[in-house]
């Protein structure tokens, strides 16, 4: 292999040939999956590994699955040395081997060329229930893994080709809902598209030139981050940020704690200061919390660098066990893909001051709800997580405003809302509005994106909601004289008058057919001076009721006429001091 | 004479193809005029006038037909120029347009803003009345509602009102009564009713487009009616039939009421000339690759037919209505070669023709662009290319007609491979001014054995429009589980749409022995979320035939998918009934040319040392005048065979063969196949 000439442009070739192959396994999960949470919001990650675990490329819907592949693959591929075979498939949510959270389970193909393992094929998506004590999972009240979900270490469910059926059946008889076991098996079909597009690509240029020249993409893809990094000026910077709530004990808080030591055209990420776990659901694991390090960072810098493991080369990070980002085993961790929002918060806060015109304010963080129950129109179960509700605004940046509806950073516009008719197809609810939030986003020379409220009308008995995420305590923070933006809440009013504002993490049993369900996402942070915004641009968002008349005034300075809505300049001027 | 003309107009360029029934044709070229596009077309009739000695009332009085592709619609999404536009709409949902489900298409990229909405919040009204998942009313519509909304539209100046509400698809009703009330109060104003223009299931796909519509047809009519009278006055009165994105024409009056189906007319003619230049091998399959100056096009052929896709985007807006199914990348001359930090080589997406480029990003490393490179390596002519060379190092040039051939193979994987099919199967038809510089190496990236370079590859559009059938799509929601379908309803349905599309042939002329209807349904497995359109034969439908049915979509899924559930039984759901209706038209003949021996020697015109990527070496090829080719007429590669508007760089693995219609068939040699 040593001898291989190596050409930089096949170097470029190849590592385009890979981002197309799992683009297509992530078209083949995205129209034939079942669950809306895959379907419609593309709550998954697909992704191609080389023999030894290390990432080829991936596309990732939803980066916070993404970086946790890499390792369960390596896992696989040392757990079951000498007995992986062609044909063979396997499957793991395990967090305590590497998963990033119960409901995130993947499936891993070995992709063999010759007889010789050449890569892996692997696909992730979060399954719409993973057994437990709460349908859908996100169960508040666990303590321990095992009331959260079934675990599943790496086991081989395709055997040579052949179905472990045992295996299987033992599998699925812990999973509520039937669909999940056909999202399982799109999973499957997902990675076999890898595995033959991969093949084809190998059977092309040989696979001694194929495996050079994948080394070679490694290290030109290394240089790439380093020249990033180097950018940033050398120095230890500090941040850090607010858990509230751990769904146990009112008004708990915890504090994630970031030491960022850049060192020439290398970064570490030192989490060692954070709190301690919870007893409680709200934990990380190491990949959950590692993949938000590493996605809010690649926010930072340019974001054309190929995504494989010579990205990951010159970035350390230090996440000690025990932590609220790193729960020792057997504690509950269901939430931990949700502590990527404050884990952001602190790396920005960290490096504002060190890449001002490179960070963005706060996003909205998120705050999310899954309803479940019996559809009396198809006598079926359903499972829906409320996408279209949770996604507020992104924070504003330095000529930028921020991004309107995003959602949260982990997903950064990659999760989608479902389709309002589609919803009302698979759900029994009904819609009634789901509008931008006027004023939600913080206002700045640049403002944050605008948030959203999301009203439906229950139409099933016996629904049960199940609340988790962050920001009904803190809004998304401004930077630079830009200003917060808002709360999130969840809130259920009864058809008998009651009304329930639901706990950030929160179980909702039995609520009755009729009651209306009212959700604000809150929008993100603002950048700079509000009154430094042109006029004219404020003007138009009071036009088109984004922004309200009192905050056009009282946060931006400018003074409308209520009636015509034209400029007053004079009255502008003063406000604004000039 | 009496002659057909297509006209292809397109951003810098307006192609003409004249067919007279002498069987001669003729291509013409004349510069684009962007802020009314008729006076183009009129300007190609006055050169192609010239070019006969007569006046352009003597020519326009010979036309029978006139085939016309246009980017007027496309441009006016592009450019914002469309009408200004209102939207009524259910209260709760007006956002929907703009939030486009919540996407950022760059997650990593903050620095990417949302597409400005092509109506503002403001101009979005909202209005009460309700019907259920099914169709059922639960509020009634409040018509002082609509009444107020539609004045607010009047009041603004609005030229165009989209109305879309919750859950029409199941029930028009409710649209109905706000298109009369919005005719009453603003009787000028263009209308775009969901129900009518796309009635499926899918709220934002579905006021997308509608809204799309609604923008583009104020500009869609004004043009028409522009061009109409300019070739009235001119004397023309023949036939004027307009390309729509479907790869059929339709009168301009039926195509007026949706002119979101012209987004894609003018590529769309492309897929039909070329497999009408590959049927002269046998072959009714092709892939049709485009290259232009600034971006590269590749689209599908199957049994003759253009492969289309039910949506698509255009701007990052979504289109839910059947389009050529092509892939467009930023591979065009003027892409920009440039090396990034880890110094690996990039082309594009930024082009020199659309600056800022990738100096302007603060990136080191530009080098040159595609022609550029081309010109280093001695495929052009110096003579007719006498651009500055921002680099002279063969080596970098050589590295960027690399990597533009692999973004262009990635392009044509994309109409192939993602479709389940292998692009080794299909014969490449080559078109566009600097295509066959590049086919050789593109084809040879994904082993495609044989290329063919038509001898109107400049203007293929334009003569894919005069060989065009006429063609209508209907599509209409009807969800069911397959098993316990009402058949007759079903068969009921497809017989209405198949007559619509009959009456809307007969007014374009075409009598029902001319008119060829295909239904197919969108299938899936019960509780999936997407769909895979399955054409079926109506007999099918009639017999109530489960089985058949089902085993078409097993095999089209796992094809797609890479698996399918047949073995477990799953049941399947419709959830669309489509018709596609072809009316055909009269086409004309390709002329033929002269045959000749296989030596080629009469057409030879000197040697240039050009570059060889087989042996990434620079070396000596014979250049040939195209022009004085002749059928049968055999050039080994490696060669250059030069036309006023084609150049065709034959590698060295490829051998090239002059068929009866002129064009240059290449085939990979044997033992040729290995890869640098």
């Amino acid at each position: 292999m040593s001898d291989v000439k190596i050409d930089k442009v096949l170097v470029s070739i190849i590592g385009r040939a890979l981002k197309a192959i799992t683009g297509e396994m992530s078209v083949s999960m995205e129209k034939s999956t079942r669950s809306p949470i895959l379907c419609e919001a593309k709550d998954f990650v697909t992704g191609l590994y080389d023999a030894e675990g290390r990432m080829l490329e991936q596309t990732e819907n939803l980066p916070i699955l993404s970086f946790s592949l890499s390792p369960v693959c390596r896992h696989i591929a040392a757990a079951f040395k000498g007995d992986v075979h062609p044909g063979d498939v396997f499957f793991h949510n395990d967090v305590f081997t590497f998963g990033n959270q119960n409901n995130d389970v993947a499936a891993f193909k070995p992709i063999f060329h010759r007889e010789r393992l050449v890569a892996w094929a692997a696909t992730k998506g979060h399954q719409a229930d993973i057994g437990g004590a709460v349908r859908g999972g996100y169960n508040p009240n666990a303590t321990e893994v095992w009331q959260e979900a079934l675990r599943i270490p790496a086991v081989k469910v395709y055997d040579r080709g052949k179905l472990r059926k045992d295996v299987w059946d033992l599998i699925f008889a812990n999973i509520r809902l039937p669909i999940v076991m056909e999202d399982m098996r799109a999973e499957i079909g997902s990675c076999t598209v890898g595995e033959r597009r991969l093949l084809e690509l190998i059977d092309k240029y040989g696979l001694d030139v194929f495996e050079a020249h994948k080394e070679h993409l490694f290290e030109a893809t290394a240089k790439m981050m380093e020249a990033e990094i180097r950018s940033i000026p050398s120095g230890t910077y500090h941040g850090e940020a607010q858990v509230y709530f751990d769904g146990k004990t009112p008004g708990s808080r915890y504090t994630i704690r970031v030491e960022i030591t850049v060192a020439d055209e290398r970064i570490r990420f030192d989490y060692s200061a954070t709190d301690p776990q919870t007893d409680g659901f709200v934990n990380g694991t190491y990949t959950s919390s590692a993949s938000a390090t590493i996605l809010t960072f690649l926010q930072m810098v340019n974001p054309n660098i190929p995504h494989n493991d010579g990205m990951l080369r010159p970035i350390e990070i230090v996440i000690p066990e025990g932590t609220i980002l790193n729960a020792s085993y057997p504690a509950a961790t269901t939430f931990g893909n949700h502590l990527c929002p404050p884990n952001a918060d602190a790396i920005i806060r960290a490096l504002a001051p060190a890449i001002p015109e490179r960070v963005t304010a706060g996003w909205n963080q998120l705050l999310c709800s899954l309803s479940t129950g019996q559809d009396p129109r198809r006598r079926g179960s359903y499972v829906d997580i409320l996408f279209m509700g949770l996604k507020g605004g992104s924070g504003a940046l330095s000529g930028c405003d921020g991004y309107d509806h995003i959602g949260m950073i982990d997903a950064s516009g990659g999760v989608l809302d479902q389709d309002y008719e589609m919803f009302e197809q698979q759900t029994p609810h009904r819609l009634i509005s789901h509008e931008y939030l006027a004023d939600s986003g913080g206002a700045g020379e640049f403002r944050g994106g605008l948030g959203v409220e999301t009203v439906y009308q229950v139409g099933a008995d016996d629904t049960q909601i199940v609340a988790f995420g962050d920001g009904d305590v803190e809004p998304a923070f401004g930077l630079f004289g830009g200003r917060p933006g808002t709360l999130n809440f969840i809130e259920l009013r009864y058809p008998d008058g009651r009304v329930r504002r639901a706990a950030s993490k929160d179980l909702v049993r039995g609520v009755p057919r009729g009651t209306v369900y009212v959700q604000q996402a809150g929008g993100g942070g603002g950048y700079g001076d509000p009154r430094r915004r042109p006029a004219e641009t404020v003007r138009e968002e009071v036009r088109n009721e984004v922004v309200s008349l009192v905050a056009a005034r009282a946060l931006y300075g400018v003074a409308l006429d209520p009636e015509t809505l034209e400029i007053d300049e004079q009255e502008t001027a003063r406000l604004r001091g000039r | 004479m009496r002659y057909k003309i297509g006209i292809d107009v397109g951003g810098t360029f307006t192609d003409l193809f004249l067919w007279s029934p002498a069987g001669a044709v003729e291509t013409f070229k004349v510069l684009s005029t962007p802020e009314d596009p008729s006076i183009g077309v009129l300007d190609g009739l006055a050169a192609i006038a010239e070019s006969k000695g007569e006046s352009r009332e003597a020519l326009a009085a010979q036309v029978t037909t006139i085939v016309h592709g246009t980017t007027v619609t496309t441009n006016a999404v592009l450019t914002r120029g469309g009408a200004k536009t209102g939207l009524i709409t259910t209260t709760g949902v007006r956002d929907a347009l703009e939030m486009r489900r919540g996407i950022r298409e760059e997650q990593y990229n903050n620095r990417l803003r949302n597409v400005v909405p092509l109506v503002p919040r403001r101009l979005r009204r909202p209005v009460r009345g309700r019907l259920d998942h099914a169709g059922a009313e639960l509020l009634p519509l409040a018509e002082d509602d609509v009444r107020a909304a539609a004045s607010l539209l009047k009041q603004e100046g609005c030229a165009a009102v989209a109305v879309c509400l919750m859950n029409a698809f199941a029930n028009p009703a409710h649209e109905k009564r706000v298109t009369a009330i919005v005719r009453a109060v603003l009787p000028g104003a263009y209308l775009s009713v969901s129900t009518e223009v796309l009635p499926t299931i899918r709220f934002y796909n579905r006021a997308s487009t509608t809204v799309l519509n609604a923008y583009v047809g104020p500009v869609f009519g004004a043009y028409m009616q522009n061009l109409a009278s300019r070739l009235k006055e001119v004397g023309f009165r023949g036939v004027l039939l307009i390309m729509q994105s479907n790869g059929g024409v339709a009168l301009p009056e039926v195509t007026a009421q949706h002119a979101a189906s012209t987004l894609l007319s003018g590529p769309a003619a492309g897929p039909r000339a070329g497999v009408a230049y590959a049927l002269e091998h046998g072959r009714s399959d092709a892939v049709v690759v485009d290259m232009g100056g600034t971006s590269f096009d590749a689209s599908l052929v199957q049994k003759g037919e253009a492969a289309l896709n039910n949506e698509g985007e255009i701007d990052r807006l979504r289109i839910a209505l059947p389009m050529l199914a092509i892939t467009t990348i930023g591979a065009g001359g003027g892409s920009i070669g440039w090396v990034d930090e880890g110094g690996l080589l990039n082309m594009g997406p930024q082009s020199a023709g659309a600056r800022p480029g990738p100096a302007c990003y603060g990136r080191s490393g530009e080098l040159a662009t595609c022609t550029d490179a081309d010109l280093q390596l001695g495929y052009l002519d110096p003579a007719y290319f006498a651009w500055p060379l921002a680099l002279d190092v063969d080596e970098a040039a050589a590295g960027i007609y690399r990597v533009i051939n692999t973004n262009m193979a990635h392009g044509v994987r994309e109409v192939t491979v993602k479709r389940g099919l292998d692009p080794r199967a299909f014969p490449l038809v080559v078109a566009g001014g600097a295509g066959a510089l590049h086919a050789c190496m593109i084809a040879r990236e994904l082993e495609i054995p044989t290329l063919l370079v038509p001898p109107t590859a400049s203007v293929l559009c334009a003569a894919g429009m005069l060989l065009s059938d006429l063609q209508h799509d209907f599509v209409r929601s009807f969800v069911t589980p397959l098993a316990s379908a009402d058949w007759r309803a079903l068969l009921c349905l497809v017989d209405e749409m198949t007559a619509a599309g009959g009456s809307q042939l007969e007014v374009e002329g075409i009598p029902p022995e001319r008119a060829t209807h295909q239904a197919a349904l969108d299938l899936r497995y019960v509780k999936q979320y997407h769909e895979v359109t399955v054409p079926v034969p109506r007999a099918a439908i009639e017999r109530a035939d489960l089985e058949a049915i089902a085993a078409l979509f097993h095999a089209r899924h796992n094809q797609l998918y890479g698996y399918d559930l047949a073995a477990e039984g799953t049941p399947l759901e419709l959830i669309n009934v489509r018709v596609k209706s072809v009316g055909l038209a009269e086409k004309p003949a390709l002329p033929r040319l002269a045959a000749g021996g296989a030596d080629p020697g009469a057409a030879l015109k000197g040697k240039r040392r050009v570059f060889l990527p087989e042996r990434s070496a620079f070396g000596e090829a014979p250049v040939y005048d195209g022009h004085r080719l002749r059928a049968g007429n055999v050039i080994p590669g490696p060669a250059l065979i030069e036309r006023t508007d084609t150049t065709i760089f034959v590698s060295e693995s490829f051998s090239a063969r002059v068929d009866g219609l002129g064009s240059c068939v290449l085939t990979a040699c044997a033992g040729s196949g290995g890869n640098e």
